[in-house]
């Protein structure tokens, strides 16, 4: 700094630091608003009626009562099972149909009216007939969860597909690549981007989906367990519930947002689809 | 096209076809036309052999919907469906608008509440929904709590990363030229981040709308979500699929008039935020 500036802020008596505040220390006052919230949850919620509402040490004892009866881990293993099996099913058709889908304009102008009129009906209204359907087992959760999540997953690597250069498409054509190796090769990789982006938004569709399909067939799962104890008045064991499919939630959209990061280092874009 | 000679003598000799053949590609709105045909006519078809309790078919649809039209107790479950909805929409608009607004522009408002938005954001709304029953019993505050909750977030974070996206050269200008804190919000901040606030919207319009069917059909009383249940428990599947229809007509119709308005008050900027 000159001369000249050091002396203007001598003459003025100006502060060499910014003043310190409070949002210097952004994790503190996280952790003291949680606190504070906690707190008084607990002193309001212990005057409460417990059918109503909890208070935090109870749900931590809930969890733990839980979690030891083995109930909790029993029914987290059905739902994530039936999740696993259900979204695996949709990355799987999805991303098949789509790459025929952007591949193919005829048959995409055969399904695009179908699958848009699919899309647009909330596919929440649907479960009371697939219910009727494919009754109260395994088999509606998957199919709900699966309708859930297909949709996202097509659409993006149908849109992927389509944005797929014509160029590179035309040089691997030039090397005389089969419609295969074109496929499998050039469409494809350059397609994983908009393909993982849709899957991001998939997984978060599919926790819904599971969630609604087990409060309405209501006999296994984390959701069945809500509806239970919904019933009962357990209000602590619903919040317990309810923080673990939160868990659940973070855990798996970050898993798949550093799955992308993985798999679609070399491209940013990504298509806003709801 | 013009061909010279030597190009005419040339085409007729390895005698490539002047016209293009038939192809498909080429008649796409055809193609789309017999596809939604093909399928109605078939679901026509095979749907009146199926037993009527699991699958009803097109003709058997129309005719529920003109029914159930005519008798006017589809449009006030309707009605009290589409009021619920609202006031929890406008409320979800507000509130998330408001609390973006401040903790976009506030550090202090932003690390007081990130945790408990963050956290709220990521539990499945649909799982709180027997808390809300539980708290506000089944008339109408637990099915605008709902709504409120599906909307609320898209709105904030959408709002959020509005107003963090302003430029601060924006701002600085503005205080230079002695703008107050009020005018700061309402001339520079509120107009610079509209684009974002309106694709929040844009989304939140949706979720609200799967909000509100979910609430109905658990709580079961009123409501569009209610007739869904009543009807699939009839086992009236022609009925069934009215108030189906009707919500995605519903949802396509809100989200496009949503679209129209971003484009008439936000035309300037094409960005959005995939939530």
């Amino acid at each position: 700094m000159p001369a000249a500036d050091e002396r203007i802020i001598a003459e003025l008596g100006l502060r060499r630091e910014r003043a310190r505040s409070v949002c210097d220390y952004p994790n503190a006052i996280r952790a003291f608003s949680v606190i504070c919230f906690l707190i008084v949850w607990e002193i309001y919620g212990r005057r409460v009626d417990p059918l109503l509402l909890t208070y935090p040490t109870a749900v931590v004892q809930a969890a733990w009562s839980l979690i030891k009866s083995g109930e909790l881990p029993r029914q987290m293993l059905e739902s994530l099972t039936t999740l696993a099996v259900a979204f695996g099913a949709s990355v799987v058709l999805g991303v098949g149909f789509g790459l025929v889908m952007g591949r193919s304009r005829v048959v995409s102008a055969a399904l695009e009216p179908h699958i848009n009129a699919l899309y647009a009906t909330p596919q929440v209204a649907l479960t009371p007939l697939l219910m009727m359907w494919f009754g109260l087992g395994f088999t509606v959760k998957a199919v709900v969860i699966f309708l859930f999540a297909f949709f996202p997953i097509l659409i993006n690597t149908a849109s992927g597909v389509r944005n797929v250069s014509s160029s590179t498409i035309e040089v691997g054509r030039a090397y005389m690549a089969s419609r295969r190796q074109i496929l499998l090769k050039v469409v494809f990789p350059a397609a994983v981007p908009f393909i993982m982006a849709g899957i991001r938004l998939a997984i978060g569709r599919a926790i819904v989906g599971m969630v609604v399909a087990e409060l309405f067939t209501a006999i296994t799962g984390l959701g069945a367990m809500l509806t239970l104890y919904g019933n009962l008045f357990e209000t602590a064991k619903m919040f317990v519930i309810v923080i673990v499919l939160g868990i659940l939630g973070v855990v798996l959209v970050r898993a798949t947002q550093t799955l992308e990061r993985r798999m679609a280092r070399w491209k940013e874009t990504e298509r806003a689809i709801e | 096209m013009a061909l010279n000679a030597l190009e005419q003598e040339a085409l007729a000799e390895i005698e490539l076809e002047s016209t293009r053949p038939f192809r498909l590609a080429d008649h796409l709105g055809l193609v789309r036309a017999v596809s939604v045909v093909a399928v109605i006519s078939l679901w026509e078809y095979f749907g009146r052999d199926v037993n009527p309790l699991f699958l009803s078919y097109p003709s058997a649809i129309a005719r529920a919907f003109v029914q159930l039209l005519g008798a006017g107790q589809f449009m006030q479950q309707a009605r009290g469906s589409l009021e619920v909805y609202l006031a929890g929409l406008s409320a979800a608009l507000v509130v998330g608008i408001v609390l973006g607004l401040l903790m976009g522009r506030y550090r202090l408002a932003e690390y007081l509440l990130d945790p408990f938005v963050y956290a709220l954001d990521a539990t499945p709304r649909v799982a709180l929904i027997p808390i809300l029953l539980l708290w506000f019993g089944l008339g109408a505050p637990a099915k605008i709590a709902v709504v409120f909750l599906s909307g609320v977030f898209p709105v904030l974070m959408n709002t959020f990363s509005g107003v963090r996206t302003v430029s601060a050269g924006l701002v600085e200008v503005g205080r230079a030229y002695g703008a107050r804190e009020g005018k700061i919000f309402t001339k520079i901040i509120v107009p610079a981040s509209l684009p974002f606030i309106m694709a929040g919207v844009r989304l939140a319009v949706g979720r609200a709308l799967i909000g509100i069917i979910t609430a109905e059909m658990f709580a079961a009383v009123t409501g569009l979500g209610a007739l869904l249940v009543r009807y699939s428990s009839a086992l009236a599947t022609d009925k069934f699929f009215v108030p189906v229809i009707f919500l995605a007509l519903l949802g396509v119709i809100l989200t496009r008039a949503v679209e129209l308005l971003e484009k008439r008050f936000a035309p300037w900027k094409e960005t959005e935020r995939a939530l």
